[in-house]
């Protein structure tokens, strides 16, 4: 027996292949979407991988750092490193910002550490750690800085000393690493104009400024303008270190919140994603709906116009089951040229996505047998329309 | 005396129900031998296609009786119980047009039904070229459908028809859209054929140009057939 299907699609392929690459393309979108999802978790996970550490001392109920705000006292990791089990402990500040360079403007993630401890960038694909104590700066390769770049933060110029790779926010921004202080400075210092304001009305509040108390006016102004918050402590834990004991402690302790890493990818993926995942999901649910009909829509047309075709060939004896298998063909036909070529598309088109799309083979497996599916589920109209032609419409009314 | 190729007593078909009902034959009465084309004339409405298709074994007949080489396929009811094989394998049909497929090629569009009865490519395009041939149309074998002209298609459905070699073809108004000489050939092709295969060949037509061609006539009229002798002239 021959394919009748193959037949068919040869003999009018013009159409079938422009239908096919056209359904392609949305395939192509499909799969990136789901490549920009796996993308985003692996920005989070990279994001977690970035300071080297086990535990993440945040504000009590807060989900700091990265998905709620969290303040903590910087002098806090000093009694945190007298907790057994604890084996370094370093301040770190983040904060989302515009900055501008040469060639025009980025949004970064502003990175406070403390140099040889953990929070500092792990390996560097150019230059040197950061060595003096202010104005240096290591930036991501994604946020288009290079080596010896000078750079202005607020009131200060940085030079960029190094790069790295692939330490991005969870949002996907780059990150831009300088000392905790300067990053302090920036994330909780207020620009000149508010300072003199808030000296001022500190001044104007008879509660402040008592004549019986000399000094409480200094006093307060200088805790004001004090900037001695971080956003949250990394503790290295001893290789023997219990994670989620030593994380019980602080909680009942210090009166704050320690996340293990397990703790961590879970409020990366399950809170901070998971609205960015629906979103997907939705374009996924859409996407599939619309290549559904397109196939569904071409298959029928197909079938349609060979409708005396498929009464003669009932006529002369075909199985239903013969005709059927020629439309289903087609429609997988139909998949197949659109899968490869939605695959092809969406590996041609990843790098120039803004956002970080991965590519997984799995995904790319399961994007194929639901391609199958959905094209089998859309041939079933043009099936159902088949089966219903009656052989004896070959023969003259 | 050899079976009849085709035995029809009494045959009777209605369509719809109570007041919507249409009795399209009312009791048809038909013998042909094997190697025989008879002509079936009569006016539109009168019930050609009707009996066509009950032969042909696409409807089902009301009441009466059928039977193709002595052997009954209805009598008040069906006696075979795969039709689809029984249309494969024991009738060839021949169209107003010729509805090739037209994704196919030539000897595809005859070897389809050999394929369809089971038997291997090969073999199948074998035989289709050999049909292919008989109907001088060999040369054509590799060419698309589209390529060819309305009288090498209609070759090409008539070799289609012929391909199984079964005892009876159904013709359906086959010179319908063909001018005299190509109408004339047609009917001339399946003569020789019904010689050369001992087909009994009935041929639907309300052609005034092929009428004279039958030897034998069959007139139907409000449902009921009467017999006639034909002119019989060579086509
Ligand atoms: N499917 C059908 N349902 C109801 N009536 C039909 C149907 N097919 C044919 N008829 C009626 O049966 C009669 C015979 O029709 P038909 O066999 O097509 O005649 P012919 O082919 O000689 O023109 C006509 O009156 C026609 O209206
Ligand atoms: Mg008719």
């Amino acid at each position: 027996m021959i394919n009748l299907a193959a037949r068919d699609i040869l003999h009018g392929w013009g159409k079938f292949v422009f239908t096919g690459v056209g359904l392609g393309l949305l395939i192509g979108v499909t799969l990136s979407m789901a490549g920009i999802y796996r993308g985003l978790v692996d920005d989070g996970k990279a994001l977690l991988a970035i300071g080297g550490a086990d535990l993440w001392v945040v504000q009590r109920d807060t989900l700091g750092p990265y998905a709620e705000p969290s303040s903590v006292r910087d002098d806090a990791y000093r009694s945190l490193l007298g907790i057994p089990g604890v084996a370094a402990a370093g301040n770190v500040t983040y904060l989302t910002m515009q900055i501008e360079h040469a060639r025009g403007e980025v949004r970064v993630m502003l990175v406070g550490f403390q140099p040889g401890h953990p929070g500092e960038p792990g390996y560097l694909v150019a230059g040197r750690p950061i060595t003096r104590s202010h104005y240096e700066a290591i930036a991501d390769m994604r946020s288009g800085l290079s080596l010896n770049e000078r750079i202005r933060i607020r009131r200060h110029e940085y030079i960029v000393v190094g790069l790295t790779r692939r330490m991005v926010s969870s949002g996907g921004d780059p990150m831009l690493f300088v000392p905790l202080k300067d990053a302090q400075e920036v994330q909780f210092l207020k620009d000149n104009d508010a300072l003199v304001n808030e000296r001022a009305r500190s001044a104007a509040n008879p509660a402040f400024n008592r004549p019986g108390v000399p000094g409480l006016l200094e006093a307060v102004q200088a805790s004001q303008t004090n900037s001695h918050q971080v956003n949250v402590v990394l503790l290295r834990l001893a290789p023997d270190a219990d994670e989620t004991r030593v994380a019980e402690q602080i909680r009942r302790w210090k009166h704050l919140e320690a996340y293990t890493r397990a703790d961590m990818d879970e409020i990366l993926v399950a809170k901070l994603i998971a609205t960015s995942a629906r979103q997907i999901f939705m374009f996924l649910v859409i996407l599939s709906v619309v290549s559904a009909t397109i196939v569904a829509f071409i298959i029928y047309t197909m079938t349609l116009n060979k409708v005396r075709e498929i009464a003669v060939l009932k006529l002369i004896g075909a199985r239903n089951r013969t005709i059927a298998l020629m439309i289903l063909q087609q429609a997988l036909g139909l998949g197949v040229i659109g899968f490869i070529v939605g695959r092809t598309a969406a590996a041609l088109w990843a790098p120039i996505f803004p956002k970080y799309v991965l590519l997984l083979p799995g995904d790319a497996v399961r994007g194929a047998l639901l391609v199958l599916l959905i094209c089998a589920l859309a041939s079933v109209v043009a099936i159902r329309a088949a089966l219903r032609v009656d052989p004896a419409a070959a023969i003259g009314g | 005396m050899a079976q009849p190729a085709i035995e029809i007593n009494g045959l009777a078909k209605r369509y719809g129900e109570g007041d919507a009902a249409v009795d399209a034959l009312k009791g048809v009465d038909m013998m042909i031998q094997p190697g025989e084309v008879v002509g079936l004339i009569g006016p539109s409405g009168s019930g050609k296609s009707t009996l066509l298709k009950c032969l042909g074994a696409v409807i089902e007949p009301t009441s009466g009786r059928m039977a193709l080489a002595g052997k009954a396929i209805y009598d008040n009811g069906w006696k075979v119980t795969d039709l689809r094989a029984l249309r494969r394998d024991r009738i060839g049909f021949v169209f107003q047009a010729p509805y090739l497929i037209p994704f196919l090629n030539v000897t595809d569009n005859v070897a389809l039904l050999p394929m369809l009865a089971g038997l291997p490519n090969s073999q199948a395009r074998e035989q289709a070229r050999q049909m292919l041939a008989a109907l001088d149309v060999g040369h054509r074998t590799q060419a698309q459908v589209r390529q060819l002209s309305g009288g090498e298609q209609q070759r090409v459905s008539i070799a289609r028809a012929l391909v199984n070699e079964p005892p009876i073809v159904l013709a359906d108004e086959p010179t319908a859209p063909l001018d005299s000489e190509r109408a004339l050939t047609v009917i001339r092709i399946l003569n020789q054929m019904a010689q050369r295969f001992q087909t009994a060949i009935i041929v639907v037509t309300h052609d005034e140009k092929i009428i004279p061609t039958f030897k034998r006539l069959y007139h139907i009229r409000d449902g009921r057939t009467f017999e006639a002798a034909g002119e019989g002239r060579a086509a």
